[in-house]
C-alpha cells in the first residue's frame, strides 16, 4: 500500500518517539554502568559517557553474591518456562478440543484466577509450602511462577491452536494417531511460535518476580536476582554504579533468550496445509 | 472384501437433524457417490462413516462388525479431505508415510511402500518437497497417496476436487476412476456436482435435507427418477418441470400444459380430474421429429457445436430448456419457436413432486 508523504512522516515520527521513550532509559542504565561514579552523580547528566570503567562490574561479580543470584534466577526461570510450556500445551488442547463437562466454566475460572493479584494468596501459599517443607527451596518458586504464568499461557496457546485447521487433526486421527501423538507430531510443530511466546512469557514473569521470592526464600544463597539485588543496593548507602551494572546484567538473559527463540516467532508455518 | 452397511443412521446437532434415518448397503468394490445440494448432510454422513462424528442413532457395520462406536483407526478407512489436510511441516514422503508409521511399520517398509505409491501417482520426483512447494493437483495426489498407501478397507472422499480448476478437475476425476478400477477398492465419494456423480459412480445416492431421495445406477436415476427432486437434480441441463393439469381421457390422461396438451397412459393410479401436476421432460425430449407441438418464445441460445440449447418461455412464462438441432438453433432471440415434445418418454409428477408416471 502506498501512503502519502505526510502520513509516512507522521508514522516515522511516532515510531521514533516510542523508540526513544523505550530506548532512552535502557541506554541510560547501560551506558551509566560503565561511567565513573563522579560522572554518574554529576549535576549535568551526560548522554554520551565521558569516562569508561569496569569497576562496577568487577565489584558486582567479585565482591557480591550477584553471580549466585543470577544462577538461581536462571534455574527458576528456565524450569518455570519449560514446565509452563509442558503444562500449557495439553491444557490448552483440552480446553480447545475435548468434550469435558463444564469446559467453558473451568476455562473462565482459570482466567478469573489470573485476575487476582498474587499477594492475596501469599499467606495460604506460604502455609502450604511450609507444610510441604518447600520453604527456602527454589522448587517453591518454580511451582509458584508456573502456577501464575499458566492461565495466560493456556489462553495464548488456545488461540494459537485455533489457527490450525481442524482437518489436519482429523486427517491424523484417520491415519491412526492417538491424541498425544497428534499433539506432539502435528500440532506442536505448527504452533512453535506460540510455544516460544509462552516460554518467553513464563521466563520473563519468573525473572521479574519479587513478592514470592522475597517471602518463600530465606537464605541468601538461594535468592533470585530481584530480591538479592535489592539487598546489595540497600546494604551500604546507594551505590549507583553497582545498581546500574546489576540492572544491565539482569537485562542480558532476557535479550539472549529473545534472540535465541526469535526465529521461532516467524509465522507462515501452516502455508500449504489446506487449499 | 467387506460390505459397509448403514442402518437407520441419524445425526442431530441440537434440534436440527442433519441426517435422518439413512439405510444403505455399500457393496465391496463399489464406487458410491453421495450427491445433493449444499447442506443436505453429505459430509455429515461421510464423517459418521469415518468415525469423526458420533452417530446419534442407528448402526454402522463394516462386514459383520458393528463399528458404530469404534475409533476411526479401528475402522480401517482412509479419507481424502476437500482441503487435502496435508501436514505442512512434513515432506511428501513423510506425509504419505505417516499412517504407516502409526501402524508401527519399519522404516524400510515405509520407504518402500511410499515409493511404490508415489510411482503410481507420478509423485516420485517430489518426495522431498513440502506441501507448500506443490501445485494444487500435486497436493491432491499426495492426499490420495496418503490414503492409498495403507490399503484401507474403503476410501472416503469429501469433495476432493472442488478446489481445483476445471481442467485439472476433469483430469483428476479420470485418475480417481482409474484408481478405483486398478485397486478394485470400495469408495464413497461426496460431491455436489452431479456430473462428477454421473461419471464416477457405480451407484448414486441422492440426498436432500438429510434423507435419501433415491439410490441407483447413474442412468437408472436419469431415466427413472423417483421424484421431481431427483429428476431435476440429475442431468445437465436440468429436466424441465412444466406445470400442467391432468384430465381423464378414456383409459389415459390428457395433460394440459401452457400452450398445448399431451396424451399420457399412466401405469399406476390416475390423478383426479383437474389435478395440478408437473410434466417432466428432458431437454433432449423437447424438440424431436414428429413430437407434440408446443409454442414458446426464444430467450437465449447456447451453441456448443455438437449440440445447442435453446432457453425459452412457454405461454405462461415457464422457463424451459431444449436441446435443438441446427435448424432450430438458428432462431432469433424473441422469436416464436415451436417445440415438438416426445410425450412417450415424459414423466409425470404430482404437485408435491411425487412420481405418478
Ligand atoms: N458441527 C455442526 N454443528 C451444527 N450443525 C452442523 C454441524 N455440522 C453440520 N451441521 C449442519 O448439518 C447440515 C448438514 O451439513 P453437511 O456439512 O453435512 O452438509 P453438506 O451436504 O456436506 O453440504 P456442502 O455441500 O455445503 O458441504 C447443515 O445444515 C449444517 O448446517
Ligand atoms: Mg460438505
Amino acid at each position: 500500500m502506498k501512503q502519502s508523504l505526510p502520513l509516512r512522516l507522521l508514522l516515522a515520527v511516532t515510531i521514533l518517539f516510542f523508540l526513544l521513550l523505550i530506548g532512552l532509559p535502557f541506554w541510560w542504565v547501560i551506558s551509566g554502568s560503565f561511567k565513573l561514579p563522579q560522572e554518574i552523580i554529576a549535576r549535568e547528566p551526560t548522554l554520551v559517557p565521558q569516562s569508561f570503567t569496569l569497576q562496577h562490574y568487577a565489584k558486582l561479580l567479585d565482591a557480591s553474591a550477584y553471580p549466585t543470584y543470577l544462577v538461581n534466577s536462571l534455574i527458576v526461570g528456565l524450569a518455570s518456562s519449560v514446565l509452563t510450556v509442558l503444562l500449557a500445551v495439553p491444557a490448552a488442547y483440552a480446553f480447545f478440543r475435548m468434550e469435558l463437562p463444564f469446559r467453558e466454566g473451568m476455562y473462565r475460572a482459570i482466567l478469573l484466577a489470573y485476575a487476582f493479584p498474587g499477594v492475596i494468596v501469599l499467606i495460604p501459599i506460604y502455609g502450604l509450602f511450609a507444610q510441604l517443607g518447600l520453604v527456602d527451596n527454589l522448587l517453591a518458586l518454580i511451582i509458584v511462577n508456573t502456577t501464575f504464568a499458566l492461565p495466560f499461557s493456556i489462553w495464548m496457546m488456545r488461540s494459537f491452536l485455533a489457527t490450525i485447521p481442524r482437518d489436519l487433526e482429523e486427517a491424523a486421527r484417520m491415519d491412526g494417531a492417538p491424541t498425544p501423538v497428534i499433539l506432539r507430531r502435528i500440532l506442536v510443530p505448527l504452533i512453535l511460535p506460540g510455544v516460544a511466546a509462552v516460554g518467553v512469557f513464563a521466563f520473563i514473569s519468573s525473572w521479574t518476580e519479587y513478592l514470592f521470592a522475597s517471602v518463600l526464600i530465606l537464605s541468601d544463597d538461594k535468592r533470585t536476582v530481584p530480591v538479592g539485588f535489592a539487598g546489595i543496593i540497600g546494604q551500604y548507602q546507594i551505590d549507583w554504579g553497582l545498581l546500574l551494572a546489576g540492572a544491565s546484567l539482569a537485562i542480558l538473559p532476557v535479550v539472549i533468550i529473545f534472540s535465541l527463540v526469535g526465529r521461532a516467532f516467524v509465522s507462515g508455518l501452516t502455508d500449504g496445509a489446506v487449499k | 472384501m467387506t460390505n459397509l452397511t448403514l442402518r437407520g443412521v441419524t445425526k442431530r446437532f441440537g434440534a436440527t437433524e442433519a441426517v435422518s434415518n439413512v439405510d444403505l448397503e455399500i457393496l465391496a468394490g463399489e464406487m458410491v457417490v453421495f450427491v445433493g445440494p449444499s447442506g443436505c448432510g453429505k459430509s455429515t454422513l461421510l464423517r459418521m462413516i469415518a468415525g469423526l462424528e458420533p452417530v446419534s442413532e442407528g448402526r454402522i457395520e463394516i462386514g459383520d462388525r458393528d463399528v458404530t462406536q469404534a475409533e476411526p483407526v479401528e475402522r480401517g478407512l482412509a479419507m481424502v479431505f476437500q482441503s487435502y489436510a496435508l501436514y505442512p511441516h512434513m515432506t511428501v514422503a513423510e506425509n504419505m508415510g505417516f499412517p504407516l508409521e502409526m501402524q508401527g511399520l519399519s522404516k524400510e517398509e515405509i520407504a518402500g511402500r511410499v515409493r511404490a505409491t508415489a510411482q503410481t501417482l507420478q509423485l516420485q520426483d517430489h518426495l522431498d518437497r513440502k506441501p507448500r512447494a506443490l501445485s494444487g493437483g500435486q497436493r491432491q495426489r499426495v492426499a490420495i497417496g496418503r490414503a492409498i498407501v495403507r490399503n484401507p478397507v474403503a476410501f472416503l472422499f469429501d469433495e476432493p476436487l472442488s478446489n481445483l480448476d476445471a481442467e485439472l478437475r476433469v483430469q483428476m476425476r479420470l485418475e480417481i476412476a482409474r484408481l478405483h478400477r486398478d485397486l478394485k477398492a470400495t469408495m464413497i465419494y461426496v460431491t455436489h456436482d452431479q456430473v462428477e456423480a454421473m461419471t464416477l459412480a457405480d451407484r448414486i445416492v441422492v440426498l436432500r435435507g438429510g434423507r435419501i431421495e433415491q439410490v441407483g445406477a447413474p442412468l437408472e436415476l436419469y431415466d427413472n427418477p423417483a421424484n421431481a427432486f431427483v429428476a431435476g437434480f440429475i442431468g445437465s441441463p436440468r429436466m424441465n418441470l412444466i406445470p400442467a393439469t391432468s384430465w381423464r381421457d378414456g383409459d389415459g390422461l390428457r395433460i394440459v400444459v401452457p400452450g398445448g396438451e399431451v396424451r399420457f397412459r399412466p401405469a399406476g393410479t390416475m390423478p383426479p380430474d383437474g389435478a395440478a401436476v408437473q410434466l417432466g421432460l428432458r431437454p433432449e425430449q423437447m424438440a424431436v421429429a414428429g413430437g407434440v407441438p408446443l409454442p414458446a418464445i426464444c430467450d437465449t441460445i447456447e451453441r456448443l457445436g455438437a449440440v445447442s440449447y435453446l432457453y425459452a418461455r412457454l405461454a405462461d412464462g415457464t422457463a424451459v430448456t431444449a436441446q435443438v438441432d441446427h435448424a432450430l438453433a438458428a432462431a432469433s432471440i424473441g422469436a416464436q419457436v415451436s417445440f415438438a415434445l416426445d410425450a412417450s418418454r415424459a414423466l409425470l409428477f404430482d404437485a408435491s413432486g411425487r412420481r405418478i408416471a
